[in-house]
């Protein structure tokens, strides 16, 4: 008898598991339009086959989401894949064993994974030293310069390449009535992507890839220091406004009509157009002339989605189908069109481009074509443990440089000595 | 418990590898500026929220007492603001003060007071125990009330024969009457604008700390659930913990003394 | 009783006008639409939103599931809401009568002990709070939920402020009749506390209809999700690149008030009553 109901059993087990398909979750932390958009996707790869049933699961912002995903591996409860946004990956990516990489993920599933697909400025920032994608990326942008083209007519000047030209047009743009600049994010606008774009070191060990170990942060560069003079000395003149750390608080007075030139998101546009009240359109972030080797792509902002360990081989079979999935051209196209994020690889861009895309929203295209200009030695990424942390001081002394608390010099050396302080106790959370 | 074992180490925070480091942590947090800088805005930011929305609500739960007519609907409309969702409740208290937009800046503004909240540390501070009270105004509105109101009508009345003046009543018979409730809402209060604070000013700063003030608690939530440092913030939160605990147990020892309970 | 001033009324007037104003403005907010919103912030005028914004946020199927409803959601909210007040009180009162009634030596320090958990916000404790949870399987159950929860001390430091300043003629006067201490607990203090009681279930009721980090963690199913998350959800967009639906997030706030203010009213009669009855 006893014998007979197990055989039952596994008969019974054995068929559930022929019939029903795998289930795979992806965490997430998005909301609002966003996550309407990754369900649609979701929808789409299980209707698209019958193997795998995909559930995206939205954990709230993206720090609550790496959060949980923390706390649900720590208790062998985590999601197959976990969304990680750019300043948190290097916590995930130095907890060796957290994530499979990406790349070998995919090709284990029998698939053939090629670095190439991908556009330029995406292709290194959740890679390992050796260049293999660990990180899939997933929702991308660069931070670009949108433009009052009203402005521009009014001071009869064309807008800037580099800013050594924007000093020249800032007078003019002023005597207009306008704040010819402001930005919304200084330190991943004017502090990364100004080491991006102007292709110089931004960190020892090649940018912390090589190792946590001895990664010393390299803010107080005479370059980086030059880049903060001259926005305190634009400040003072009335050339730069500067309205606290607040994305949002520096982005309204440009949708007010009373600036010339912001420094936002590629993704940014969307919004623009519903609350702009002028015409606007976008360029690339300027870089400095004077820079030897400057004018490469930018990094990416945004996140990456990570393929957790711990798993079965049927489940990362399925989520491996599912970032090829997510990787397809028409997939990319259809997340690029309804989020304004960048497409990820150089397939879905040509799609944008032969659907016409670009003739009706030419400012969707300034992110990828910024992302995809030629890359430099150092603008493929940045790896610095506890950057959430950096970041938190970079804001504090760069609103302290601007409320004339400290000069831009000591503020770099504050930044440079806390940040390697940061970088030294995160060494000791991942070495062993 | 778990806290005081992570402050001892620093850990990687999926729990693969973890380094003994015995007070480091301790002494990081306690050598930094920037750490008693943020403790002594935290010391003023809970004397002044504790204070603010415990005087209030005491005066409006004394009023509301008072009145007979239209009682209900007072108590009714005051009971339920503390039913708004947090979220919303800093939304609201975020545009208020937009910098932009904000009504109450440019009511601000007909005084010449040009209000920056997230650049300017005092507005920032302003605006930031302004939500906080406003949000802990109703919480101690009920219990006011509920110990007011079981406050025996025969007591009052003897009060009311003893002492003619409404104040000196209140002062001498009905303050000490509420003496238990009081000292429940002084270590609750307390706790409120140490703890229980960080979502408020999280909106407040736009999720940006930057030159802002912000307290002990927004830190640990910074370097733990956004830095994911979870040894510093562990010995961050034994320190806060030590510090209420040393706090409550002298209010026990100094202030419970005189609060007679029969 | 002496009259009550024509300042008294001022006073409560200018408290009501602090207080619920902002709730005005939320109201009259959430009936424009999100881009008048974002450009002009809160709104004093009704607009011409009101319709339209609430009949989207009462009839839309949210979600991957399609499972995050508003009725969906209120349930959720009322279960946590009720379940959280429920058990506090029970519990707390339980506890705090064992504090004050049997002084024993341990008394103090058990007191301490639990005084000490007040000091940890969940946010501090997620950590071990998950392990736990999940080491015994109620991740996405209600139990999970709630449970967790139930552990701080303000309830029992309130039920002991008043226990103790309950006359002892009392105690004695029921131990004269042959009363035990359970009876004296149901019969008397029970009754006693109803004011205490009230006040109290509104602060837990509203505590836990308002719950957002927790429920967050502990479920991953979208059949749990409550008001809260749907209003956070809403305003879980990157305001760089989108404008979040205010308008919505104003609506289910103020949707989201009616079921707390609801059991204001209820328990409004119970802050009278404690009155008149001490009046005869």
């Amino acid at each position: 008898m006893k014998k007979f109901v197990l055989a039952a059993l596994t008969v019974g087990l054995s068929t559930s598991t022929a019939f029903a398909a795998t289930d795979i979750t992806w965490w997430h932390g998005m909301g609002g339009n966003n996550q309407a958009v990754i369900n649609e996707i979701s929808k789409r790869f299980n209707e698209s086959q019958d193997t795998c049933n995909l559930t995206p699961v939205s954990k709230g912002t993206y720090e609550e989401a790496l959060a949980s995903g923390i706390a649900a591996f720590r208790s062998g409860e985590q999601p197959n894949i976990l969304q990680v946004f750019d300043a948190g990956a290097a916590t995930i990516m130095n907890a060796k064993g957290a994530a499979i990489a990406a790349e070998d993920l995919i090709n284990n599933a029998g698939y053939d994974f090629n670095r190439e697909d991908f556009i330029e400025g995406v292709r290194y920032f959740y890679a390992d030293s050796d260049g293999k994608f660990v990180g899939m990326p997933f929702n991308s942008s660069a931070p670009i310069m949108y433009i009052n083209t009203e402005a521009f007519e009014k001071a009869g000047v064309e807008p800037p390449k580099t800013w050594e030209e924007f000093e020249q047009i800032a007078p003019a743009l002023k005597d207009a009535g306008y704040t010819p600049l402001v930005q919304s994010q200084l330190t991943w606008e004017m502090t990364e992507n100004f080491f991006s774009r102007n292709n110089l070191q931004f960190a020892t060990n090649n940018n912390g890839y090589d190792s946590v170990d001895g990664t010393e942060i390299l803010v107080n560069t005479p370059e980086h220091v030059m880049m903060y003079d001259k926005l305190k000395d634009w400040y003072d003149n009335g050339y730069f406004g500067y309205y606290g750390a607040g994305w949002s608080d520096n982005q309204k007075p440009f949708e007010e009509d009373k600036v010339a030139l912001w420094v936002g998101s590629s993704g940014s546009f969307g919004g623009l157009q519903k609350s702009a009240q002028m015409p606007f359109s976008a360029t690339f972030l300027p870089y400095w002339e004077a820079i030897e080797g400057a004018g490469t792509n930018s990094f990416i902002g945004g996140a990456a989605l990570f393929a957790l360990s711990g798993k079965d081989d049927a489940q990362n079979q399925c989520t491996a189908d599912f970032f090829q999935f997510l990787t397809s051209p028409e997939i990319q196209y259809f997340w690029h069109q309804s989020t304004g994020y960048v497409p990820v690889t150089t397939a879905a861009y040509e799609l944008a481009k032969e659907d016409g895309w670009y003739e009706k929203q030419p400012v969707a295209e300034v992110g990828i074509k910024q992302l995809s200009l030629p890359g430099g030695e150092w603008s493929k990424g940045y790896r610095m443990g506890f950057y959430p942390q950096i970041r938190e001081v970079m804001e504090r002394e760069y609103n302290k440089i601007f409320a004339g608390e400290t000069s831009v010099e000591d503020a770099m050396n504050t930044i440079q000595k806390e940040g390697n302080a940061l970088l030294g106790r995160f060494a000791k959370t991942a070495s062993n | 418990m778990q806290a005081v074992q992570s402050s001892f180490y620093l850990e990687d925070p999926f729990g693969f590898s973890a380094t003994f480091v015995g007070f480091d942590n301790y002494i990081d947090a306690l050598t930094s500026d920037y750490y008693l800088h943020v403790a002594k805005f935290t010391l003023i930011f809970t004397i002044l929220v504790t204070f603010f929305s415990l005087a209030l609500g005491l005066l409006l739960a004394a009023k509301a007492d008072d009145v007979i007519r239209g009682s209900s609907s007072y108590k009714t409309l005051l009971i339920s603001v503390y039913a708004i969702a947090p979220p919303v409740a800093g939304l609201i208290g975020m545009m208020f003060f937009d910098q932009h937009i904000g009504p109450f800046v440019k009511m601000a503004a007909w005084f010449g007071w040009d209000m920056k909240v997230g650049i300017n540390y005092f507005d920032t501070a302003f605006a930031m125990i302004t939500v906080a009270v406003w949000k802990q105004i109703p919480y101690n509105f009920i219990f006011i009330l509920s110990g007011l109101q079981s406050i025996p009508v025969s007591v009052r009345e003897a009060a009311a024969i003893d002492n003619r003046s409404r104040f000196g009543r209140f002062w001498t018979v009905t303050l000490p009457l509420l003496a238990p409730t009081a000292f429940f809402l002084l270590i609750i209060n307390m706790t409120y604008s140490l703890f229980d604070t960080f979502g408020i000013i999280d909106v407040i700063v736009k999720d940006k700390a930057a030159n802002n003030p912000i307290t002990l608690v927004y830190k640990v939530y910074m370097d733990g659930f956004r830095g994911n440092d979870i040894g510093g913030s562990a010995a961050q939160s034994v320190i806060l913990m030590l510090i209420v605990l040393v706090l409550t147990f002298f209010q026990f020892r100094f202030i419970e003394r005189r609060v007679h309970y029969n | 009783m002496h009259k009550t001033t024509f300042s008294d009324h001022l006073i409560l007037l200018f408290g009501v006008f602090i207080m619920v104003g902002p709730i005005f403005v939320a109201f009259m907010t959430s009936t424009h639409d999100a881009i008048d919103v974002h450009m002009k912030g809160l709104q004093v005028a009704w607009g011409d939103d009101f319709v339209d914004t609430y009949k989207e946020v009462l009839t839309k199927k949210g979600g991957f599931t399609g499972d995050v409803t508003g009725a969906r959601m209120v349930m959720n909210s009322f279960i946590l809401g009720i379940g959280f007040a429920v058990g506090k009180i029970v519990l707390s009162m339980l506890a705090a009568y064992g504090l004050v009634y049997f002084r024993s030596r341990f008394s103090t320090l058990f007191f301490w002990m639990i005084f000490t958990t007040l000091l940890l916000p969940l946010e501090v404790r997620i950590l071990p709070s998950y392990d736990v949870m999940t080491k015994l399987g109620l991740v996405n159950t209600y139990t999970g939920l709630i449970v967790p929860l139930l552990a701080s001390a303000t309830g029992t430091f309130f039920f002991r402020q008043f226990f103790k300043s309950v006359p002892d003629e009392l105690l004695e006067a029921a131990r004269i009749d042959g009363a035990g201490p359970f009876k004296f607990f149901i019969d008397i203090l029970v009754p006693l506390s109803k004011t205490m009681i009230a006040a109290i279930f509104i602060i837990m009721f509203v505590y836990g209809w308002n719950q957002y980090l927790w429920p967050m963690i502990m479920t991953n199913e979208e059949s749990f999700y409550t008001l809260v998350r749907g209003i956070k959800q809403i305003l879980l967009v990157w305001v760089g690149s989108q404008i979040p639906e205010y308008n919505q997030a104003f609506a289910l706030a103020v949707l989201a008030m009616l079921p707390p203010v609801l059991i204001v009213v209820i328990f409004q009669s119970w802050f009278i009553k404690g009155l008149t009855e001490s009046d005869k």
